[in-house]
């Protein structure tokens, strides 16, 4: 199989996503339009980037050919999708009563270690190998891997603002979130231990071991240390991004408090 | 003016104990080794900085000339490693650090209108453990001979093998007693600046270099222990005889340079950092316009320092990591680009349009603008991996740095010190003798530094202590040679400049720049206090709305007090204190915890000898185990009972925590007598250096915990804690429950790993 070949042909519906992503939309569609209209993007990029996921190549070689493929949709799915569906969500969660999920969630403590939990947790060997030899287990790892992410963006973006963390301690939760996160991506790349044993030596029922060892040069070993590098460095820089908006929040703040105390001033 | 009315700062705050010198010790003989204040203490920073400048310069200057002639035989090659070494070690540890956290320890409180410090004791004791790190690093020369390694010590070179003399073990006691200051310090910086700041003065409103101060010290918590620990295994290595990092005993001298540039590279932002705050106060202050992009300055440097912890291999793109690896790190060291170019835009916008006056301390910031970005474009050919292998210790990193540290930072600092000599002094420098040191510095500096790229491109490799006779590499040494004494004369005139204008200079009055900050809202040099009161903030630039109040409708009535919307949260010092000492504490632990991981459960070692499943008696440490754990539930119930002044129970429960802590320890030293009785030391294998290491630390951590809860102990057995509420016990508390938790991690990974 070629690789033009292996992108175009691995597509499959998961019914499941498929009716999330539709009842999503008609949520959203529902609601009277108007200030609502401007979150449209983050959600609709969210509902996409959980289709890729999910159903595109990428959850087709995460399903026991590819490690890295594997990672991959474990970050979208917990750092990806959720905080884009909390952006663009945001309003139709405030406007149901979001109160009793939020005092829930709203334990920062509680929601870092779901969100760091989520990490670590499937990468547990057993974990790992369950996930992709039973069809049951895979879809409860892709369901938790989601909730766990909404968890752990929750006192970031919390609906309700005042139900948010602080800027300054919010930049600490994330920023020791990253470390935690890296911590494993260090492991897992330098590891010379398979993290999961299924991708050692994959059953290639898609007929595509071929191309993707000899073509695209990943061994077992390289295909674990780009997945170890993949949740090391890009998904520390997803935290790194959040950190920024939350500091920019600060400064926003600020100046907007610094403007209206000089018009008391003038007045 | 409405100051009568508005509330002010109560600058002298008598509720806090006075740490400051009485009178008496202001003035008597020991008045400067006495002294608890920030400012004294800032100045002696300076002063011993940059007496240890004059001899790291020397050392270069030696190394230049040397490097003058080709085939020149003035050093020897032993002689001019140690010159190398101890410049580097000496100007990076003694120089560029000091200075940095001098300015920050006399300008930062001053910034944010505080009075002191938070702990101006352990302000002193930082200080004073400085000039004892750079004896410790000197006594090393009349100890058989200076550290070799070059500063950052690879191994198995620093291993004792290959470097026999004991001047490698003095550069790591050096760097272990620089390293605790350096902690303390930033400790006491982060707890300043989140709790002293005066009303209004919220965390987006801090001068810039408060900012970048703050985030230094966050860097610095985490950074170097990760240094101090791995020093401390270098040192098992050589006083103990263990292999930790080397290969004959199943060691990986790669680990070395794992651990140093993870500390190594956060440490070029902790030099680097600072530096951009001075810029970003002096630029807008000679432009005359507010800094372009407050937010921008501030959040692009979190992002540094967030990215700093994830680029430390392409230092190492030469070991052969992986293709895959030198990717990734190539792509996240250039992604440091963005952050950093984003503030060389910042400041250029400022002084886009603005009035701009080249004041010493300015020409001194626009030659930083320039050469940081020399330096800066060089760094991106590094980051990619091929240049980086044909250009990697050849002069053209010497060039690369020396434009970043020197070019960069040392030039900030420069501009700082006229900047701000006022502001100590009360007397301006020289403008004249300024600007004949300003231009001797740039010329200089780019004659020195500019043509070593050449050099590198020609494959000039760094660290040779001669060199052949090719084309173009003797006149190019030269000139870099004489660039290095033109530098030498301009800080003879800087010296002579400051020696001068102390007596003779100028008066300077309380804001000779018209700057906008509160460190010019009081008098030069500001009294013992810093403040009669601190003025009023609104904004950014208190002063300038000092000035500017009368200018629009004047307000009749008294104006509310500027709160932020959300009210900042109130902490105590104590608390922030002790969670960044957390903070430091866990990174320490976490480079011993790697160790153990690296070398006993990845698979890696598989030596022979003793394992933790082959010697450990698991369910006796299970016991002792448990009595550490039972000891953070009666610690809890202690201050429990103190929170309801329940003073005889919180005594009992404290006692019972203290025997608990110290079965702990009888356990331990059971276990150890143990092992050594089955021949099991230190050096026995990788398992047992790393598993003595990692739980003797942990052990020594639990003793330094019942000192510090028997203090509490006796406090409160004499009745300390009855008339004023103290959050000792809670502080000394949290620290307990970390050491335990730390046994949490320690205990699974190491025993439970073995039993099952």
């Amino acid at each position: 199989m070629t690789t033009w070949g292996l992108l175009t042909s691995c597509w499959w519906l998961d019914p499941l996503a498929l009716a999330a992503c539709l009842a999503a939309s008609m949520a959203y569609a529902m609601p009277p339009a108007g200030r609502l209209r401007v979150r449209r993007v983050p959600l609709a990029v969210a509902l996409l980037v959980l289709v890729l996921a999910l159903m595109s190549p990428i959850g087709r070689l995460a399903d026991g050919y590819l490690f890295s493929a594997h990672m991959l949709q474990h970050l979208l799915l917990v750092l990806i999708v959720p905080p884009l569906a909390l952006l663009g969500a945001g309003p139709l969660l405030r406007a149901r009563n979001a109160g009793r999920v939020g005092r829930v969630l709203g334990r920062p403590l509680v929601a870092w270690g779901l969100g760091v939990g989520a990490m670590w947790l499937w990468h547990e060997r057993t974990l790992c190998d369950a996930a992709s030899h039973s069809a049951l287990v895979h879809r409860a790892q892709e369901l938790s891997l989601l909730a766990m992410g909404t968890a752990f963006w929750w006192p970031i973006l919390a609906p309700r603002e005042e139900a948010r963390l602080e800027p300054l301690p919010g930049a600490l939760y994330l920023f020791t979130a990253c470390v935690a996160c890296s911590l494993l991506g260090i492991l897992v790349t330098f590891s010379p231990i398979q993290v999961c044993s299924v991708y050692a030596h994959p059953v290639d029922r898609l007929g595509v071991m071929t191309l993707l060892r000899e073509g695209w040069g990943l061994t077992a070993e390289k295909d674990q240390q780009v997945g170890g590098l993949l949740m090391w460095v890009p998904a520390c820089l997803v935290y790194a991004i959040g950190i920024l908006g939350v500091l920019g929040r600060l400064f926003r703040e600020d100046e907007a408090h610094g403007e209206s105390s000089s018009q008391e001033v003038r007045s | 003016m409405s100051t009568a009315a508005s509330p002010l700062h109560p600058a002298a705050d008598p509720a806090s104990d006075d740490a400051h010198g009485h009178d008496a010790v202001e003035r008597g003989p020991f008045a400067w080794v006495a002294t608890v204040d920030h400012k004294r203490i800032g100045i002696l920073y300076l002063c011993t900085a940059f007496f240890f400048f004059c001899v790291g310069g020397v050392e270069a200057l030696l190394i230049r000339l040397q490097l003058a002639r080709p085939n020149s035989t003035l050093l020897s090659p032993d002689a001019y490693n140690q010159l190398f070494t101890m410049h580097g070690t000496t100007m990076i540890f003694l120089v560029v650090m000091p200075t940095l956290v001098g300015f920050g320890n006399y300008f930062v409180p001053l910034m944010i209108g505080a009075r002191d410090m938070a702990f101006p004791r352990l302000n002193a004791m930082s200080y004073w453990l400085f000039p004892f790190g750079g004896f410790l690093l000197h006594f090393s020369v009349m100890a058989g001979g200076a550290p070799s390694g070059g500063w950052f010590a690879y191994t198995p070179l620093t291993e004792t093998p290959f470097s026999s003399t004991q001047g490698t073990d003095y550069w790591v006691l050096a760097l272990l007693v620089l390293g605790v200051g350096t902690v303390a310090t930033a400790i006491n910086l982060i707890a300043t600046i989140l709790t002293l700041r005066a009303p209004g003065l919220t965390m987006g409103r801090v001068p810039l270099f408060v900012w970048m101060t703050f985030v230094t010290s966050i860097l610095m918590v985490l950074a170097l222990p990760v240094l101090n620990a791995a020093v401390v295994l270098l040192l098992v290595d050589r006083q103990l005889d263990a292999h930790v990092f080397l290969a004959s005993g199943g060691g990986n001298t790669l680990l070395w340079q794992h651990f140093f540039w993870t500390f190594g590279h956060p440490e070029v932002y902790i030099m680097a950092l600072p530096a951009f705050g001075m810029i970003s106060e002096i630029i807008p202050t000679f432009s005359r316009k507010p800094i372009f992009g407050y937010e921008f300055v501030a959040a692009s440097t979190v992002a540094i320092a967030i990215l700093s912890f994830g680029v430390w291999a392409h230092h190492m793109f030469a070991v052969g990591l992986g293709h895959s690896a030198d990717l990734a790190f190539a792509g996240s060291s250039m992604l440091i680009a963005i952050p950093t170019g984003v503030k060389i835009f910042n400041w250029i916008g400022t002084m886009w349009g603005g009035s701009i006056r080249f004041t010493t301390a300015m020409l001194f910031a626009t030659a930083f603008l320039i050469q940081f970005v020399v330096g800066g474009l060089s760094g991106i050919t590094f980051a990619a991996a091929p240049i980086d292998w044909q250009v990697t210790d050849t002069y053209y990193v010497v060039a690369h740095f020396h434009y970043v540290l020197f070019g960069g930072t040392a030039f900030a600092i420069l501009g700082g010190v006229y900047y701000w000599f006022p502001k100590m002094s009360g007397r301006l420098l020289s403008e004249r003798l300024g600007r004949w040191n300003f231009w001797l510095m740039v010329v200089g500096f780019n004659l020195t530094f500019f043509v070593q790229h050449f050099l590198g491109i020609l494959g000039m490799p760094r660290r040779v202590f001669t060199y052949p006779d090719l084309p173009y590499w003797g006149a190019l040494n030269m000139a870099s040679t004489v660039g290095a004494f033109v530098m030498g004369l301009a800080a003879l005139v800087l010296a002579a400049n400051i020696a001068i204008s102390l007596r003779r200079g100028k008066v300077a009055g309380d804001n000779p720049w018209d700057a906008w900050t509160l460190e010019w809202a009081t008098t030069s040099p500001p009294p013992h206090d810093n403040f009669h009161e601190v003025p009023p903030v609104h904004g950014r630039r208190p002063l300038w709305d000092l000035a500017h109040a009368g200018d629009a409708a004047q307000p009749t009535e008294p104006v509310a007090p500027s709160r932020p919307r959300r009210a900042e949260p109130v902490l105590d010092k104590g608390v922030v204190a002790v969670w960044s000492f957390i903070a430091s504490e866990a990174a320490f632990f976490l480079i011993l915890v790697i160790a153990y991981v690296f070398f006993n459960l990845s698979g890696v070692a598989g030596a022979a000898g003793p394992s933790a499943a082959s010697v450990l008696d698991v369910p006796k440490t299970a016991v002792f185990t448990g009595c550490l754990f039972a000891s953070s539930f009666t610690l809890w119930m202690s201050e429990k009972n103190l929170e309801r002044e329940a003073h005889g129970a919180a005594a009992r429960w404290l006692l019972v925590t203290v025997a608990l802590g110290a079965v702990f320890l009888v356990g331990q030293a059971s276990e150890y007598l143990g092992l050594f009785h089955r021949g099991v030391g230190v050096a026995t294998n990788l398992f047992a250096t790393t598993f003595f290491t990692l739980t003797g630390f942990h052990g020594l951590h639990v003793t330094m915990g019942l000192v510090a809860l028997l203090i509490v102990l006796g406090r409160l057995l004499a009745g300390d804690f009855r008339h004023h509420r103290s959050s000792v016990l809670r502080a000394v508390g949290l620290y307990w429950h970390f050491v335990d938790v730390v046994w949490l991690v320690v205990f699974s990974l190491v025993y439970l790993r073995a039993a099952g």
